[in-house]
């Protein structure tokens, strides 16, 4: 399913009023995509200076991650993998707080109840489970409350993504599974990893799946708000199977040269997420040049905010980080534990 | 306006150095945030440095391929920011910059005050998991190390500094540890033993003409060694028996008919035995040979030949007993091949030549062949070849 076309027009038969979208809205989805993008690039050139112990880029990504978050209600919960970084920004959380994790100060960075934003899932998969297991939750609570569970191409290869699956389907838990298809597990393509196609193996878990353009972040919108709603009625589980590419690496550890040639990757630029629908929100005169401007500096600013607080951020206790968010109620052999361990630590004079 | 130091970062989650590819500035250059500032290479990616700071490149610290360990000085930056306005650059907290002499955090590790046992044992020994795995690849006896780092902890530079020094074990047994050359014929060794059932014939053939060949070519003021006339005829007999000149694939059950012809040359160096390969051999003169070879086994002495030289041969000449006593052996094959030919010393040799013993110039030859690609038929076939080239050089 595709609605916006690669030179950035709209077949006609798309109402976008019917999904909700009014002027701001559409500004609103381009705004979050230069945003994150740009919030993205300066993590890596963090990365590189030092100053994060990893990052995992999501260039290419960007009209998936908005447009599946701001397609949701502001209590629906999301349960991300290592790579959603893009909708912790849209979800409002401080971007510097979430990098807080790659730089090794904290195992989370944000409240997950208030922004109802789970934690980054770095073991592939485990996060579906997490998701399914809060929709079930929320049926038993008859919430209004629906999840959306994010996971790669590599993920539908896992145990854990076939458990959450099935069990959802089996109880028509309000969940949206959104697999962001990026064609790459690391550096395993995806024909050397999935036989067919994703969005097909819902059928087999009683529910339906759709493939869409995950590139074209109207469609996503469009697509995810539908699926969230009819999770919302109670008629249960949709995998979305949003095809979209890695422009960057697996990591700032990865060099995808050594796997990847410069052909596939030329071939998906002109599908970039942010190019076409800026040529579209310029030619329907819902953007003007100013404003994209203004957007551009808004995302600098965003940028350099980020990386003044990140640099800045104190070097909590090693046990506070190492102990103290562990249990509610630690043991006592736990506490044994941490009282040896500070034990071996001395302030400085 | 303050100078600053960028030290290197650990770019990709546990390495330990980077080599420098090329710088993207000058000294005396200004720069802003993120400008590109070299592109480095490490164990796992090309990447572009990007400045952390703006201002003025003051001095660049290391040249192009040079290794940079993590942690050391890149570039002295120059800030150009005034005071106040921007957070004091920083130097990097994270992995890769060991251990600090004066933290940041305000905390450090006390040295335990429990006093050591008399004589520890290696779980007694305080060592990074890295730094243990670190000793038992080097044979080092953590036991035996003085710990340098905090609370005497042993830390990577110290094993490997005990790993300089051959150590004693306690009944007086010397240990050496096993690393770079010798580890790679180690591991090529016991593959061609352990996966490729070989056995190995011998021949003794009559170099009268070679040496004949050989003054004709001295007396014209070129001066060969017998290396040449025996690359030549194994390329030669390699020719007329291709089977020979090939490797198992073991993932197909294939045999794989090399087209090229590629001599490794087995040669004895100070850092142990290295073999460089003499490429489209078949392509080459005898004076081409020799000329060729004295390059790869000179360079191979020096340590100074590409990667390109020294991988990729189809079948190796070897030397058996060049000097002293020893006639002949049973090379090992060099995998993947499927055959090595060992040539022993020309000596004056007691032949029987139209029924009467007489002394002549011989030299003794031993193949070992790949028993799965070749049978002893062939094999014979093959040393008949490989000796009748040899006795009749200038045919």
């Amino acid at each position: 399913m595709a609605q916006l076309n690669p030179e950035g027009t709209l077949p006609p038969a798309v109402a976008i009023e019917e999904a909700g979208l009014d002027r701001a809205r559409l500004v609103d989805l381009y705004r979050w995509m230069v945003v994150i993008r740009r919030a993205d690039a300066e993590a890596l050139n963090l990365q590189r200076q030092g100053e994060l112990g990893l990052w995992g880029q999501f260039l290419g990504q960007e009209a998936a991650q908005v447009g599946a978050t701001l397609a949701l209600h502001p209590d629906d919960w999301i349960f991300p993998s290592y790579r959603e970084f893009g909708m912790g920004m849209c979800r409002g959380i401080d971007p510097a707080a979430m990098l807080y994790l790659f730089r090794g100060l904290t195992h989370g960075g944000w409240d997950p109840a208030s922004h109802h934003f789970a934690p980054l899932a770095i073991p592939v998969a485990s996060q579906v489970l997490h998701a399914v297991g809060y929709a079930l939750g929320c049926k038993f609570d008859h919430s209004s409350q629906v999840v959306l569970a994010c996971f790669g191409d590599g993920a539908t290869s896992e145990g854990d993504w076939h458990e959450g699956m099935n069990f959802a389907g089996v109880f028509k838990c309000p969940v949206v599974f959104l697999c962001q298809n990026n064609h790459w597990a690391i550096s395993v393509p995806l024909e050397k990893q999935t036989a067919g196609r994703i969005a097909e193996r819902a059928a087999g878990y009683g529910f339906p799946g759709v493939r869409i353009d995950g590139n074209d972040v109207l469609t996503v919108y469009a697509v995810v708000r539908a699926a969230a709603e009819r999770a919302r009625r109670g008629d249960g589980p949709t995998l979305i199977e949003a095809v979209t590419y890695r422009m960057g690496a697996h990591s700032s550890a990865d060099d995808p040269t050594r796997y990847r040639s410069d052909d596939q990757l030329a071939a998906w630029s002109p599908r970039d997420p942010i190019v076409r629908y800026e040529a579209w929100l310029l030619a329907e005169g819902h953007l003007d040049d100013a404003r994209a401007g203004a957007i551009r500096a808004e995302a600098d600013a965003v940028a350099q905010t980020m990386r003044t607080k990140l640099v800045n951020a104190p070097v909590p206790p090693p046990s506070e980080v190492l102990f103290d968010r562990v249990y509610t109620s630690p043991s006592r052999t736990f506490q044994a534990e941490r009282d040896e361990f500070a034990a071996t630590l001395e302030p400085s004079e | 306006m303050p100078d600053h130091v960028f030290r290197l970062p650990d770019l990709g989650e546990g390495l330990t150095e980077a080599q420098l590819i090329t710088w993207r500035v000058t000294e005396g250059q200004q720069v802003e945030i993120n400008a590109p500032l070299c592109e480095v290479e490490t164990a796992k990616a090309v990447v572009v440095v990007p400045s952390p700071w703006a201002g003025t490149i003051a001095h660049l610290h290391a040249q192009p391929g040079q290794s940079v360990p993590v942690g050391n000085p890149l570039v002295t930056i120059r800030s150009t920011t005034a005071a106040g306005t921007e957070e004091a650059p920083r130097r990097g907290v994270l992995v890769g910059y060991g251990p600090e002499a004066t933290p940041e955090s305000g905390i450090r590790r006390r040295s335990r005050s429990v006093p050591a046992p008399a004589a520890p044992g290696p779980e007694d020994v305080r060592a990074a998991p890295f730094v243990r795995q670190r000793a038992r690849e080097l044979g080092v006896d953590l036991a035996r190390v003085t710990g340098t780092g905090p609370g005497g902890r042993v830390t990577r530079s110290d094993v490997e500094g005990a790993a300089q020094a051959p150590p004693v074990d306690a009944d007086g047994d010397r240990r050496i540890s096993v690393v770079g050359i010798r580890k790679a014929i180690a591991r090529q060794m016991l593959r061609s033993i352990t996966t490729i059932p070989q056995f190995t014939e011998f021949a003794v053939f009559d170099a009268t003409r070679l040496l004949a060949d050989r003054e004709r070519r001295k007396q014209a003021g070129q001066s060969v060694t017998p290396l040449p006339y025996f690359v030549r005829a194994v390329v030669r007999a390699t020719r007329d028996h291709p089977m020979l000149n090939s490797t198992w694939d073991e993932a197909h059950d294939e045999i794989v008919i090399k087209r090229a012809i590629h001599v490794g040359l087995a040669v004895n160096t100070s850092a142990g035995l290295l073999v460089p390969v003499l490429r489209d051999a078949d392509q080459l003169d005898l004076a081409q040979i020799a000329a060729r070879a004295s390059e790869l086994i000179a360079g191979a002495r020096a340590g100074s030949l590409p990667p390109r030289d020294m991988t990729g041969s189809t079948i190796t000449v070897t030397n058996v007993g060049a000097s002293g006593p020893v006639e002949t052996g049973t090379p090992i094959i060099n995998p993947p091949e499927c055959c090595v030919v060992g040539f022993g010393a020309i000596r004056p040799r007691p032949m029987v030549i139209d029924g009467q013993v007489v002394a002549r110039p011989g030299a003794w030859i031993s193949i070992s062949v790949d028993h799965r690609i070749v049978d002893g038929a062939l094999a014979t076939e093959f040393l008949t070849t490989l000796v009748r080239y040899l006795e009749e050089p200038d045919a």
